[in-house]
C-alpha cells in the first residue's frame, strides 16, 4: 500500500476536493456577469481605473464567457474616448478578431479596428488592411448593423484612392441595403459628391435632395442644401457676377490693411490685417484675433478642425503654437493647402516644384513649373496657377495634371498673371487675375476647368488693390480690398 | 291487451316524442275513444302512449302538457279500475299523478266516490293542505325557492316550508311553515306598494331593453290571450307581442326607455315622473320596432374571394347591393391566398361599397415557454393583436395547440401565409421575449421586447402596418428645393414635359392653382390629383399627364417587416398584369436578396420584363440579376457579366425610384471587377 509523507498530504487532499469546490463555486457566466456588472457601474461612476481592472480581471479568470468579448470592446472605446490612444486600443482589438470572432461583438469589433487602421494610413496604399476590415464586417456579418458604416467607411477608402466608381458603390450600398441605418445620410452625401467627382451633375443633384428629403432633419441635410444651391449657382443658373459693395452689412474702413482671407470648415472667415500682423476670425459680426500674432504671413488657410495655419517665409506658425516651425529653403510661399491626408502642400515662386509636408514634418517635392497660387480641391489634389506657363492646373492627389486650363481660354481676353486662388468645397475655383486684355478680375471655373462666371473689377466698378479672395457657401465671392481696408463682396 | 295495442305505444312514442300537436290529438282520441265507442283498450292504450312519451321529461314539462299528463293518470286509473286484469295498478296510478302534481283534482265527472276517496287518502298520507290568501293578487309564488302556481289551495309535503309571495312594486312577504299528516293550515300574504312597476310589450320579440342607458334585460317569448286587448288595436295579434316584460322598481323622476335589436330601429321613450309617482302598476301600449337595413357591396380586382359577415357566408364576390341589417359587422373575404378583413358598421338606408385586396394572414403559434411576470398580460396582448394590425389578417391561436404542430397544419393546409412565434428568452429570469414574423418558406425575422414595457409590441404593430408602396405618381421631371427660389426648382425634365411647355431651370410656382413651396408638397399634390396636373410657372403653364413611377422596395429598414413585405408582393402578384406585375417580381426578388435567396431571386428576375427604359426598369431588373449571380459565386461569373452587359443598354435605368442613382456607372464598375 503506498503512503503519502506528511508533506504531500494536504495538497493531495486538496486534489481530491478541488471537484467537489469546483461544483459549489458559482458557475463561471454568474461571477463575469457580476465582474461586468461592477466594472460597469464603475464605468458610469467615471472610476475608470476600477472599472479596467474588473474588466481585466474579467479576463483572466473567465475568458470563455459571453461577457469577454464585450469586455474586449468596452476597453477598446475606453482608450480611444477617454485616452485618446487607438494604440493601445488595437491589442484589444486584435484579442477579440482572434479569439472571439463568433461573438455578437466581433462585427462592431472588426469594425472599429478599420477606422482605426483607416485613421491611421498616411496614404492611399496604406488603407489596405482597413479596408480588408471593412470587407469582412460585409462578408462576416451580412445582416449586422455595422455592415453600413463598413460600407460607408469603404466607400471613402475607395474614394481616397481615386476610384471614384467602387467608391459609389459602396456608399450607395450603405444607404440602399441600410435603410434605416445612422450612417444612411452620410453615404447619400458622400454618393453625391463622388456623383460629382464622376461628372454626373444631375445625379449629384438628385441625390442632395434625396438627402434632403428622406432626412430633413439630419445635420448632412443642411450641408445638402448649400451645396446643392451652390452648384446650381456656380454651374447652371451662372448669373453675372454683380458687385453688392462693402460687406458685411456695408461696413467701410473697420479693418487694417486686410490682405489674405481664408473660410473655416464651418463658414466663419478668416482675414489676416497685416499691420496688425494677426489673423482674425469674422464669426457674424464679431471679429476676434485668432491666434498669436504672424508677422509676415503669406498664405492662410485651416485645418479639417477650424485650426488656423499661417504660413511666412519665417515657415508655419499654428494656431496652437508660439514660433513658428521651419519650412526648409522656401522662402517666398505663393501658395498652400492641405489635403484629405493632413498633408501640407507648399508652392514657392522660385522654385519650379511642390513641396509636400508630411505630418510628422517630412517633405517630397513633386515636379511642377513655379506656381503662383495654389487651392485644394475635392479630389484630394490641388489646382494651381502658373504665370511662368501661363497656365491652370488641376492635380490629383498624385500630383499628376489631370485637366490644363491656359490663361484666358473662353475669356474676351488674356490675362497675365494669377494673383490668388480659392475653392469653395464642392468643386468650383475662384482666381484673382490681372494685367493683359483682361484686366483685373475675378474667373470662377467649375471642377472640369470650365469657365462659369467672371467679370474685371472695371465693370464692377471696384477701383481698390484687391489681394486675395475667398468663395462663400452662397456662390458669392469675397475680395478683400487691401487699400480701402474693408471686404467686397460679389453675387 | 291485444298484441296490436302493444305494438302501438312505442311506434306512438317515437311519433309523438318530437311532435306534440300529433300527441295531443292522440291524448283526444283517447278520451273519444271510450266516450264514444266505450273502446276502453285502445283508449289505455293511447293513454299510455301519452304518459310514457310525457313522463320521461316530466320535470321540463310546461304546465299545458303537465296538465295533459296529469289529466291522462285519471283517465288511465279510471279505466284500470274498470278491467279486472289491471285493476291493481289503479292506485300506482293515482301516486303518479300526486308525485307529478299533488295540488291536481280529480275529475269528478269522470271519477267514482270511491276513487276519489282513495285519491284523498293517498294524497293525505304524504300531503297537508295549506290555504292561501293573496292582496294584491297577481304576484308571484315561490314555494321553498321554487315558483309556484299562487293558488288559493295548496298540498304541500310534511315537513318545513318556506312560502314567499311577491310582486313587482311591492314588498316581498315571507310565511314559514310546519306540515304534518292531517294538518291544514293557513297563509295569508299582505304586500305594501312601494314603487310604480311598468309593464311593456314590444313587437317583435328578442329586443333588448334600457333604463337611463342601463340593460335590464330582453323583452322575450310570445303574448298570451290576455294581451288580445292591447294588439288589437295595433292590427296585431297577441301572439306578435312578446311576453310582458316588467320594469319592477321605477324610481322618482324622469327616465329614458331604450328599445333595441340589430336589424330593427332603435326607439326610445321618455317617462315622464307621473309614472314614477304616486307609485302604481302602469302597461305601456305595445311598442313597435321598424326594420332598419342597409346595403353592402363587395367587389375585388383578385379572383376567388368569397365574403363571410360575422361568420356567415355571404358568397362569391362580387356581392352587389346586398340588404342587410344595420349595425356592425365583422367582414372578412377569404381568397385563395390571403383573406380581407375589417370591422365596418352598416348605416340605415345607406349603400356601402368597399374594394377589396387580400391581405396576407398572419397565423399566432402561442407562447412558448415557461412561467415568467407578466405573462398573461403579455399573452392577452398578443391574442388582442389582430384589432391593431392594419396590413395583415390576424389568425388566433388553437387553443392547446402546440407551436410544431401548428406549423405542420400551416404548411400543410396553407391557411397563413405568416406566422407570429412568441419565446421568451432562456435566463434566470425572463425579462425578455423574442417575437419572430416568418413565412411559410422560412423567411425569418425577430425583434426581441421587454413584457413589462408600457407597450411591447408596439415596434411590431408599426413594423407591420406599414406597407411601402412600389408606384408613386410623377410628372416626368426632376426638381430641387434650392434656398432663396420661390418654388422647386426644374432641374430636368422628359421631352415629352417639354414639349407641353415645361421650362427646365425655372422654378415651379403654382400646381393645380395651388402654390408649391417644395418638391414634397408638389408629391403631395400629386397624390391627391387624377389624370394630369396644371403647371405654372414664371412665364408660362403646362399640362402634364400623372403616370405611375416604379419604386423599389427601401431594404435594411427598421420601420419595417420584410417577411410580412414578401407575404404582401406575393398577394399582390396574383392580382397584377403587365408592367405592374413585372415590377411586383422585381420588388419580391429584392426583397429575398435581403434574405439572401439569389437562387429564388434569380428566377423571378429571369421572368420579369419592364418595358420602362427610365427610371425602376428593365436596366435595373439586369443589374440586379447580375448581382445575384455575383452573390452565387464564381461558376456563375459569365451569366454575370452578362447580365451586367444587358444593364449597361439602359443608360436612363435607376435605382430605388426615378430619381435614384444611374445603374450603368454600377453595372460598368462591376463588369470591370469580374475581368
Amino acid at each position: 500500500m503506498l503512503v503519502l509523507s506528511p508533506w504531500l498530504r494536504p495538497p493531495a487532499a486538496l486534489l481530491c476536493v478541488l471537484p467537489a469546490l469546483a461544483q459549489t463555486q458559482p458557475p463561471d457566466g454568474g461571477l463575469a456577469e457580476r465582474l461586468y456588472r461592477s466594472g460597469e457601474r464603475a464605468y458610469a461612476a467615471k472610476a475608470y481605473k476600477e472599472a479596467l481592472d474588473t474588466w481585466e480581471q474579467l479576463l483572466q479568470t473567465t475568458p470563455q464567457s459571453a461577457y469577454a468579448s464585450m469586455v474586449l470592446l468596452r476597453i477598446a472605446h475606453y482608450q480611444l474616448e477617454i485616452e485618446h490612444k487607438p494604440d493601445a486600443a488595437m491589442p484589444y482589438l486584435e484579442r477579440l478578431r482572434t479569439d472571439y470572432i463568433k461573438s455578437p461583438e466581433a462585427a462592431e469589433g472588426l469594425l472599429l479596428r478599420g477606422v482605426l487602421l483607416k485613421g491611421l494610413a498616411r496614404r492611399p496604399a496604406e488603407l489596405k488592411d482597413a479596408m480588408a476590415e471593412f470587407d469582412r464586417v460585409i462578408d462576416l456579418f451580412p445582416g449586422d448593423p455595422a455592415c453600413a458604416e463598413a460600407c460607408l467607411h469603404l466607400g471613402q477608402a475607395w474614394r481616397d484612392q481615386g476610384q471614384w466608381s467602387r467608391a459609389l458603390q459602396q456608399f450607395i450600398d450603405a444607404f440602399r441595403l441600410h435603410s434605416g441605418s445612422a450612417v444612411a445620410p452620410r453615404a447619400m452625401l458622400e454618393a453625391a459628391e463622388t456623383l460629382d467627382l464622376m461628372q454626373d451633375l444631375p445625379g449629384c443633384l438628385r441625390m442632395l435632395q434625396r438627402l434632403r428629403t428622406e432626412f430633413p432633419q439630419a445635420p448632412e441635410a443642411k450641408e445638402a442644401a448649400w451645396r446643392m444651391a451652390l452648384r446650381v449657382k456656380q454651374r447652371l443658373q451662372k448669373p453675372l457676377l454683380r458687385n453688392e459693395g462693402p460687406w458685411p452689412s456695408g461696413r467701410t474702413k473697420w479693418l487694417k490693411t486686410p490682405t489674405l482671407l481664408s473660410f473655416t470648415p464651418d463658414g466663419d472667415l478668416l482675414i489676416f490685417q497685416k499691420d496688425l500682423d494677426r489673423v482674425f476670425r469674422l464669426h457674424g459680426d464679431e471679429l476676434v484675433p485668432q491666434g498669436p500674432p504672424a508677422p509676415g504671413t503669406q498664405v492662410l488657410l485651416t485645418d479639417a478642425a477650424g485650426a488656423v495655419w499661417a504660413l511666412s517665409k519665417n515657415g508655419l506658425l499654428r494656431e496652437d503654437a508660439t514660433t513658428p516651425q521651419p519650412l526648409g529653403p522656401l522662402g517666398a510661399i505663393s501658395g498652400a493647402a492641405l489635403d484629405h491626408w493632413g498633408d501640407l502642400w507648399v508652392a514657392d515662386a522660385r522654385t519650379p516644384a511642390i513641396t509636400v509636408f508630411n505630418r510628422g514634418g517630412e517633405s517630397r517635392s513633386l515636379a511642377s513649373p513655379t506656381v503662383n497660387a495654389l487651392a485644394p480641391l475635392p479630389t484630394g489634389g490641388v489646382v494651381v496657377a502658373s504665370d511662368a506657363d501661363r497656365k491652370l492646373l488641376y492635380l490629383d492627389a498624385e500630383g499628376q495634371p489631370r485637366i490644363v486650363v491656359p490663361y484666358g481660354q473662353d475669356l474676351p481676353g488674356p490675362f497675365r498673371k494669377v494673383v490668388a486662388l480659392a475653392s469653395d468645397g464642392a468643386g468650383q475655383v475662384a482666381a484673382l487675375v490681372e494685367g493683359s486684355d483682361f484686366g483685373q478680375g475675378v474667373l470662377i471655373l467649375g471642377p472640369d476647368g470650365a469657365l462659369l462666371r467672371q467679370a474685371t473689377f472695371k465693370s464692377l466698378g471696384i477701383s481698390g488693390n484687391i489681394t486675395s479672395l475667398a468663395l462663400d457657401r452662397s456662390g458669392g465671392v469675397i475680395l478683400c480690398d487691401r487699400r480701402n481696408d474693408l471686404l467686397l463682396r460679389l453675387n | 291487451m291485444r298484441f296490436r295495442h302493444l305494438l302501438f305505444i312505442p311506434l306512438m312514442c317515437a311519433t309523438l316524442w318530437g311532435q306534440d300537436p300529433a300527441l295531443n290529438d292522440a291524448f283526444l282520441q283517447a278520451k273519444a275513444l271510450w266516450a264514444t265507442q266505450g273502446d276502453r283498450e285502445g283508449a289505455t292504450a293511447r293513454f299510455d302512449g301519452v304518459v310514457a312519451a310525457l313522463a320521461p321529461r316530466a320535470a321540463k314539462l310546461g304546465p299545458e302538457w303537465v296538465q295533459v299528463l296529469c289529466e291522462s293518470y285519471n283517465w288511465l286509473a279510471v279505466l284500470d279500475d274498470r278491467s279486472a286484469q289491471n285493476k291493481a295498478r289503479t292506485q300506482m296510478r293515482f301516486q303518479a299523478l300526486l308525485d307529478l302534481n299533488p295540488d291536481f283534482e280529480l275529475d269528478r265527472a269522470l271519477t267514482s266516490q270511491r276513487l276519489l276517496a282513495l285519491y284523498d287518502r293517498l294524497r293525505g298520507e304524504k300531503y297537508a293542505l295549506v290555504k292561501l290568501s293573496y292582496s294584491p293578487e297577481g304576484g308571484r309564488l315561490l314555494v321553498d325557492g321554487k315558483p309556484g302556481s299562487p293558488l288559493l289551495h295548496r298540498y304541500l309535503p310534511f315537513g318545513s316550508h318556506k312560502l314567499t309571495y311577491s310582486r313587482p312594486g311591492h314588498t316581498t312577504s315571507e310565511v314559514l311553515l310546519e306540515l304534518g299528516p292531517h294538518d291544514v293550515k293557513a297563509a295569508d300574504f299582505s304586500l305594501t306598494r312601494t314603487s310604480s312597476a311598468i309593464t311593456l310589450y314590444v313587437q317583435p320579440s328578442e329586443v333588448e331593453v334600457l333604463l337611463d342607458g342601463q340593460s335590464l334585460g330582453f323583452a322575450t317569448g310570445k303574448s298570451g290571450p290576455e294581451a288580445a286587448a292591447l294588439a288589437q288595436p295595433l292590427g296585431l295579434r297577441p301572439e306578435e307581442l312578446s311576453a310582458p316584460f316588467i320594469i319592477p322598481q321605477l324610481s322618482p323622476g324622469k327616465h329614458r326607455l331604450e328599445l333595441r335589436a340589430a336589424c330593427l330601429r332603435p326607439k326610445v321613450l321618455e317617462l315622464g315622473p307621473e309614472f314614477a309617482t304616486p307609485p302604481a302598476d302602469h302597461t305601456l301600449e305595445p311598442i313597435r320596432l321598424d326594420p332598419s337595413k342597409g346595403t353592402l357591396s363587395v367587389s375585388s380586382p383578385w379572383p376567388g374571394g368569397e365574403l363571410v359577415l360575422s361568420g356567415q357566408s355571404r358568397g362569391p364576390l362580387p356581392v352587389a347591393n346586398l340588404s342587410v341589417c344595420s349595425g356592425p359587422y365583422d367582414l372578412l373575404v377569404r381568397f385563395p391566398l390571403g383573406a380581407f378583413s375589417r370591422r365596418l358598421t352598416v348605416e340605415e338606408g345607406k349603400s356601402l361599397s368597399l374594394e377589396v385586396r387580400p391581405k396576407p394572414r398572419l397565423a399566432f403559434l402561442g407562447l412558448e415557454g415557461g412561467d415568467f411576470t407578466g405573462r398573461a398580460r403579455f399573452q392577452g396582448q398578443l391574442e388582442s393583436l389582430g384589432d391593431r394590425l392594419q396590413q395583415v389578417t390576424f389568425l388566433s391561436a388553437h387553443a392547446g395547440e402546440a407551436a410544431a404542430a401548428a406549423m405542420a397544419r400551416l404548411k400543410a393546409t396553407r391557411e397563413a401565409e405568416l406566422v407570429l412565434m412568441a419565446r421568451p428568452v432562456p435566463d434566470k429570469v425572463t425579462h425578455r421575449v423574442e417575437i419572430t414574423v416568418a413565412t411559410l418558406d422560412g423567411e425569418e425575422e425577430s425583434l426581441v421586447v421587454k413584457p413589462l414595457e408600457q407597450d411591447p409590441l408596439g415596434s411590431l404593430v408599426a413594423r407591420l402596418n406599414e406597407v411601402p408602396s412600389i408606384q408613386q405618381p410623377g410628372l416626368g421631371l426632376s426638381v430641387l428645393d434650392i434656398p432663396g427660389e420661390p418654388g422647386p426648382w426644374v432641374v430636368a425634365a422628359s421631352e415629352s414635359a417639354i414639349k407641353a411647355g415645361l421650362q427646365v431651370g425655372r422654378p415651379i410656382l403654382q400646381a393645380q392653382g395651388k402654390p408649391v413651396a417644395s418638391a414634397q408638397d408638389l408629391q403631395n399634390l400629386l397624390g391627391a390629383s387624377k389624370e394630369s396636373v396644371s403647371i405654372l410657372q414664371d412665364g408660362g403653364k403646362a399640362t402634364l399627364p400623372i403616370q405611375l413611377e416604379s419604386l423599389e422596395v427601401p431594404l435594411g429598414s427598421g420601420g419595417l417587416c420584410y417577411p410580412a413585405e414578401l407575404a404582401q408582393l406575393r398577394l399582390e402578384l396574383v392580382g397584377a398584369k403587365g408592367d405592374k406585375a413585372n415590377l411586383v417580381k422585381l420588388n419580391l426578388a429584392i426583397v429575398l436578396m435581403q434574405f439572401r435567396r439569389y437562387d429564388k431571386a434569380i428566377e423571378l428576375l429571369r421572368d420579369a420584363k419592364l418595358s420602362a427604359i427610365r427610371g425602376v426598369s428593365q436596366g435595373t431588373i439586369d443589374y440586379h440579376t447580375g448581382l445575384c449571380f455575383l452573390h452565387l459565386g464564381n461558376s456563375y461569373q459569365s451569366e454575370a457579366m452578362q447580365a451586367f452587359g444587358q444593364a449597361l443598354k439602359y443608360p436612363q435605368a435607376t435605382l430605388l425610384g426615378p430619381e435614384g442613382p444611374l445603374v450603368a456607372p454600377l453595372a460598368k464598375q462591376a463588369m470591370a471587377d469580374l475581368k
